[in-house]
């Protein structure tokens, strides 16, 4: 008996970990999480109180011995029943303690429900999403159209400002998740839907899609990082620059390959002739920290094996294994590691 | 054991016993590097004769494949195929839906006009789409026209519409250009 | 107390009797929507340096450099017309749609085919009308891949012994007219890029301009003028882009704020859209030789998902006016902005002088817009005096005419997942790129053109070369009344419409209007039609061997006579069903237009004949 227990308490550690990391609930890295995590832990506390009385007065109940006729709780005469004062003032109590209980509850909820909605009102900055099977489309809009900025599977937010993110899909149903920064909002075939965003640490955090969407719904993830307005504003002014030219003989050829090949059917890089609106934006590929939405780490062996065969890594995924001869990958992600 | 009980058993392991038929494979790869397309489509006339060669194999593969044909449902919107075709009713290029075929209606023979382009206008895909894709577009193409079976074909279309979705085009009997088997 | 109340009457009276003589005066004259005409005792008329009187030629695809198409010859009169009978014809030998419009000169008839662009010279001192000789160019087959309406050719031009023509595959040709040899060939459009050339050239001041197609295509959109003696190329004028390539220098003034401002051609697009944004110029040019300024309009933006391109597009679905010599802008007006349903600004732009009141008039412009409005500017700053809607319409509140602006009813923009319903007009317009012809006889504009409705679905488009940058689904029916076509008789004075003929099938032939009151035009199914230019009657039509979709034509002939030439040959984009043997099953063949017309296939075959009619000996 005693090692069942020390098992259940081994298997209940690992959960400790969801408290801490870069895709936590718990984070509290956002306005909003950092709300909910208040209304949590009220609720922890106000539940936890209710459940070792609960607890108390079963372990009562259970070592209460029977001791036939003292004091019993209850007397049944056959014709009348009758509870003692005890049981009765005690029942009132647990009631009386419900009902505190749950109008703390109540009123906790309704104003974290009512500060959330206040953000939504303020927000001053927007960025709209589209997903697609299995991949975030990002695009920073601006009232001029030509200083739009698109790009895939990351999400850069500047720390203290709200940001309102449109949420659209191109095909099935999808869901936007940022466990740290708290909020999830499907996103709808045919519907614009939105999220609110508050972040109010700096740092890393991992996104994920949360709605089963196919085949690759796991190796849906996204990368947000909350920095500084200086460090997000030099980020957005290097992103609207044209990609950068090749540079070597090796990334010409590489160019040459995407540009006219079957890369260009799908992908598009600004200031050259890949125009493809279908698959993620490359402009900046190299600039990204992950490859194919977070499922692999954006480095060198990764972007070989990606290129080479995407099907071995995301099976099911919308990019083609082409079979490139081996001069033709050495070209192509040597221009592709140029695009930063 | 109960009679009740063993008869549970024997139904249940004769279920489970099912999970290994045959599924449809979904080939995403394209076995190891890609398919080859054929090469240009046979001519009805064969001075001499007819040859009589097997078929390629790969027209049952990718014709009765629903994965196939859902993924060539898919390119012949995103590569544009459906701004000259539309959605099988044609437009700048020939309606794919009716039993004319220009070029050849055989899987291979669709691939290889795809591949190739042709002289009227269809533009070549050869080096701009994998082999692979092509296959799965030809595929697609020839369910425009009822020539698929019917628990291979997607039942929904992707764009708006009020009349049956295309794949699901009753069939009709086919004017092959080449005589040599449909 | 009597003889008090009998001259306060009286002065009532005489009150009164001033006030409507002077109301009357005034008033211009009321609207008839049913009757005879009444031409506004005010006329608009064609500005006389662009509208040289008749001498019984037919030189260029518009009659002339107004784009008046009226012809002065008037020996067929509503009296007569119904004794017209065929004089001869001629075969072309292609079943394309047939949009070009014969040309005579020096008592020699230029029939301009569609694809693969023959050219006959037809001798008309002899009878039956033989061939002198026949140009066959040769252009590339593959043109025929990536020409968005049919490999249709919307004809030559005459000028100084020579036909100037282009090709579908991009080429443009100067032919000598007496031999038949070509003289010189520049190749200006790239098939590769998805550019065509279908229009009709103009030539003026010894300058060929031609502009190209493509704006489904994803092409970047160019008006080009070439030397008329040696085809070199002289300018080109871009419709998208920095300022140098559009020719926006120190000498442009946009009538309105929004239309002015740096490099707006990349500005009002999202990075890189403008590279591959239309405004192709594949309709109408129009020339004032007083003001030396060629006024023509641009396509559509691409793609057709607005979503995609967020912005104002600039110069696409507008006008420019430019300096001939040049190519320097000297105004742009953009009639829709951010185009959500493929409304196209190149119809034909009437050049008159239009009167203002007080018996004065200024140099103006007037032209039924594919939008459903028809523009009435002054064509020296492109200012807009009136924009009137000329056909149904519930996606466009009207035009501001403080700012110029085309206002949308809004909540009605086409977004990807979502279908919108009953748009109207349809894509093709309140009227697509088939010409109206104006009569300075009776001062009207006849506007051949459509009732479509539409409903239309966006996806995300994919920019491929070559193929067809678009994103819409679209299917046509109908629009209130259930007439797909109807022909207006409209005055461009009081902005009115005079009469209408209500016709069952989408028109897409352009109209001919001549001095005898008689005004010409032809239905999809064959049938063309001679009217009362006054009442609108129907005095006339015959039944020719396939859908009527090009230019009817009227000159004098050797003997003197007057003839109404036409060409049948159903196609285009609106006879493309049958034309290209489409299949009706699917409502969005076509971009839309097989729903349309479903019931074409049987009504009408494809063809390619010229028909030419005069009055009995």
């Amino acid at each position: 008996m005693r090692w069942r227990r020390l098992w259940v308490a081994l298997l209940l550690l690992p959960s400790l970990g969801g408290c801490s990391g870069i895709q936590t609930s718990l984070g509290g890295d956002g306005a909003d999480g950092a709300s909910f995590i208040r209304l949590f832990t009220i609720f922890l506390v106000v539940c936890g109180i209710m459940y070792l009385l609960v607890v108390a007065a079963l372990a009562v109940a259970i070592g209460r011995r029977r001791d036939g006729g003292r004091r019993a709780l209850t007397v049944d005469n056959g014709s009348h029943h009758e509870s003692s004062p005890l049981v009765r003032s005690a029942l009132v109590g647990w009631g009386a303690l419900i009902a505190v209980g749950l109008i703390a509850l109540t009123i906790a909820s309704f104003f974290t429900d009512r500060s959330a909605a206040a953000r939504a009102r303020h927000s001053s900055f927007a960025v709209k999403i589209i997903a697609n099977q299995w991949w975030w489309d990002v695009i920073y809009t601006t009232p001029d159209s030509s200083k739009i900025v698109h790009t895939a599977n990351e999400l850069h937010l500047p720390v203290g400002v709200e940001a309102e993110v449109e949420l659209q899909s191109n095909d099935v149903i999808h869901s936007f998740w940022v466990p740290n920064l708290a909020g999830k909002q499907d996103l709808i075939p045919g519907r614009t839907t939105d999220i609110q965003l508050l972040p109010t640490r700096t740092g890393l955090y991992r996104a994920q899609c949360a709605e089963f969407c196919g085949t690759q719904h796991a190796n849906m993830a996204l990368v947000v990082t909350v920095e500084s307005k200086a460090d997000f504003l030099n980020w957005i002014a290097q992103q609207r620059r044209p990609a950068f030219a090749p540079a070597s003989p090796l990334e010409l050829a590489g160019y040459r390959y995407v540009t006219t090949r079957e890369c260009s059917s799908c992908h598009n890089i600004t200031g050259t002739p890949a125009g493809g609106q279908i698959g993620p934006d490359l402009t900046h590929l190299a600039s990204r920290r992950t490859l194919a939405a977070g499922t692999l780490p954006m480095n060198r062996g990764n972007l070989y094996g990606w290129v080479a065969d995407p099907q071995s890594q995301k099976p099911g995924s919308q990019m083609p294994t082409i079979g490139l001869a081996p001069n033709d990958l050495h070209a192509v992600v040597a221009y592709l590691e140029r695009l930063k | 054991m109960s009679s009740l009980c063993r008869n549970s058993l024997i139904l249940m392991t004769a279920f489970a016993l099912l999970a290994g038929c045959d599924r449809e494979a979904r080939d995403v790869r394209g076995k190891p590097f890609g398919e080859t397309v054929p090469g240009p489509s046979p001519d009805t006339i064969f001075p001499g004769g007819a040859p009589r060669g097997a078929l390629d194999p790969r027209l049952a593969a990718y014709g009765r494949n629903a994965y196939a044909i859902s993924q060539g449902q898919q390119l012949f919107i995103r590569m544009n195929c459906v701004g000259c075709h539309a959605h099988g009713g044609g437009g700048m290029g020939p309606a794919l839906m009716d039993a004319q075929w220009r070029y050849g209606g055989r899987i291979d023979q669709i691939a290889a006009t795809i591949a190739e382009g042709r002289p009227n206008g269809m533009p070549s895909w050869r080096g701009k789409l994998t082999n692979q894709q092509i296959w799965q577009l030809a595929a697609f193409v020839r369910s425009l026209s009822g020539q698929e079976p019917k628990d291979a074909v997607s039942a929904r279309a992707d764009e708006l519409s009020n009349t049956p979705p295309e794949t699901q085009t009753r069939r009709e009997p086919v004017m092959p250009a080449d005589s040599a088997q449909q | 107390m009597r003889r008090l109340w009998v001259g306060v009457i009286a002065v009532l009276v005489l009150v009164v009797i001033v006030a409507a003589v002077l109301w009357s005066k005034n008033n211009r004259s009321p609207d008839q929507s049913s009757g005879p005409a009444q031409a506004s005792a005010f006329k608009a008329v064609p500005s006389s340096s662009a509208s040289p009187p008749d001498d019984g030629n037919w030189t260029m695809p518009a009659k002339d450099y107004a784009a008046t198409r009226f012809s002065g010859l008037n020996q067929i009169t509503p009296a007569n017309a119904a004794k017209l009978q065929v004089s001869f014809t001629f075969s072309t030998g292609t079943t394309e749609g047939f949009e070009a419009p014969p040309l005579v000169v020096n008592n020699t008839m230029y029939v301009v085919a569609p694809w693969p662009n023959n050219v006959f010279a037809l001798d008309l001192t002899k009878p039956g009308a033989p061939t002198k000789w026949v140009y066959k160019p040769n252009p590339a087959a593959a043109a025929k891949g990536v020409a968005c309406c049919g490999p249709v050719n919307r004809g030559a031009f005459y000028w100084n012994g020579r036909i100037f023509l282009n090709l579908l595959d991009g080429n443009t040709v100067a032919v000598d007219a007496a031999s038949g040899k070509e003289v010189w060939r520049t190749k200006l459009a790239d098939i590769q890029k998805g550019e065509t050339i279908t229009m009709a050239p103009l030539v003026a001041e010894g300058k060929v301009l031609v502009g190209n197609s493509g704006g489904e295509m994803g092409v970047r959109g160019w008006l080009a003028a070439l030397d008329a003696g040696s085809g070199k190329l002289a300018w080109k004028a871009y419709s998208t882009g920095p300022d140098k390539d559009v020719l926006i220098g120190a000498g442009y003034r946009a009538p309105y704020p929004q239309d002015q401002g740096r490099d707006l051609g990349v500005t009002s697009w999202p990075p890189g859209y403008w590279k591959i944004g239309g405004g192709a110029v594949w309709g109408w040019v129009s020339y004032d030789p007083a003001l030396k300024t060629i006024y023509y309009g641009t396509s559509n933006p691409g793609p057709w998902n607005q979503q995609q391109r967020p912005g104002d597009n600039k110069w696409t679905a507008g006008v420019f006016a430019r300096d001939i010599g040049t190519g320097q802008a000297r105004w742009f007006y953009q009639s829709t902005p951010h185009d959500l349903y493929d409304h196209d600004d190149i119809n034909e732009i009437l050049l008159v002088d239009y009167p203002i009141g007080n018996g004065q008039r200024i140099p103006a412009i007037i032209r039924p817009s594919r939008n459903g409005f028809f523009y009435v500017q002054d064509r020296r700053t492109g200012r807009v005096l009136s924009a009137k809607p000329y056909g149904y319409g519930n996606v466009y509140k009207g035009v501001d005419l403080k700012t110029g602006r085309l206002i949308p009813v809004g909540g009605m923009e086409p977004v990807p997942g979502r279908a919108v319903r009953n748009i109207c007009p349809a894509s093709p317009g309140a009227k697509d790129w088939n010409p109206s012809a104006f009569s300075p006889v009776t001062g009207l504009v006849y506007i051949p053109h459509l009732n479509l409705c539409q409903d239309m679905g966006v996806s995300n488009a994919n920019y491929i070369p070559g193929t067809p940058f678009v994103g819409a689904d679209v299917k046509m029916y109908a629009g209130p009344g259930g007439n797909r076509g109807v022909f207006t008789a409209w005055d461009p004075v009081t902005q009115r419409k005079v009469f209408e003929i209500k016709e069952d099938l989408p028109l897409w032939s352009p109209a001919l209007a001549t001095g005898g009151g008689v005004v010409f035009y032809g239905t999809m199914d064959g049938w063309f039609k001679a009217i009362d230019a006054r009442t609108g009657k129907l005095v006339w039509q015959f039944k020719t061997g396939s859908g009527i979709i090009g230019q009817p034509i009227s000159y004098r002939g050797p003997d003197g006579r007057q003839y109404i030439a036409v060409p049948s040959g159903v196609g285009g984009w609106a006879g493309a069903i049958v034309s290209a043997d489409l299949d009706a099953r699917d409502p969005t063949g076509a971009l839309g237009f097989n729903n349309a017309v479903k019931d074409l296939p049987k009504r009408v075959s494809p063809g390619g004949m010229v028909y030419v009619f005069a009055l009995p000996k």
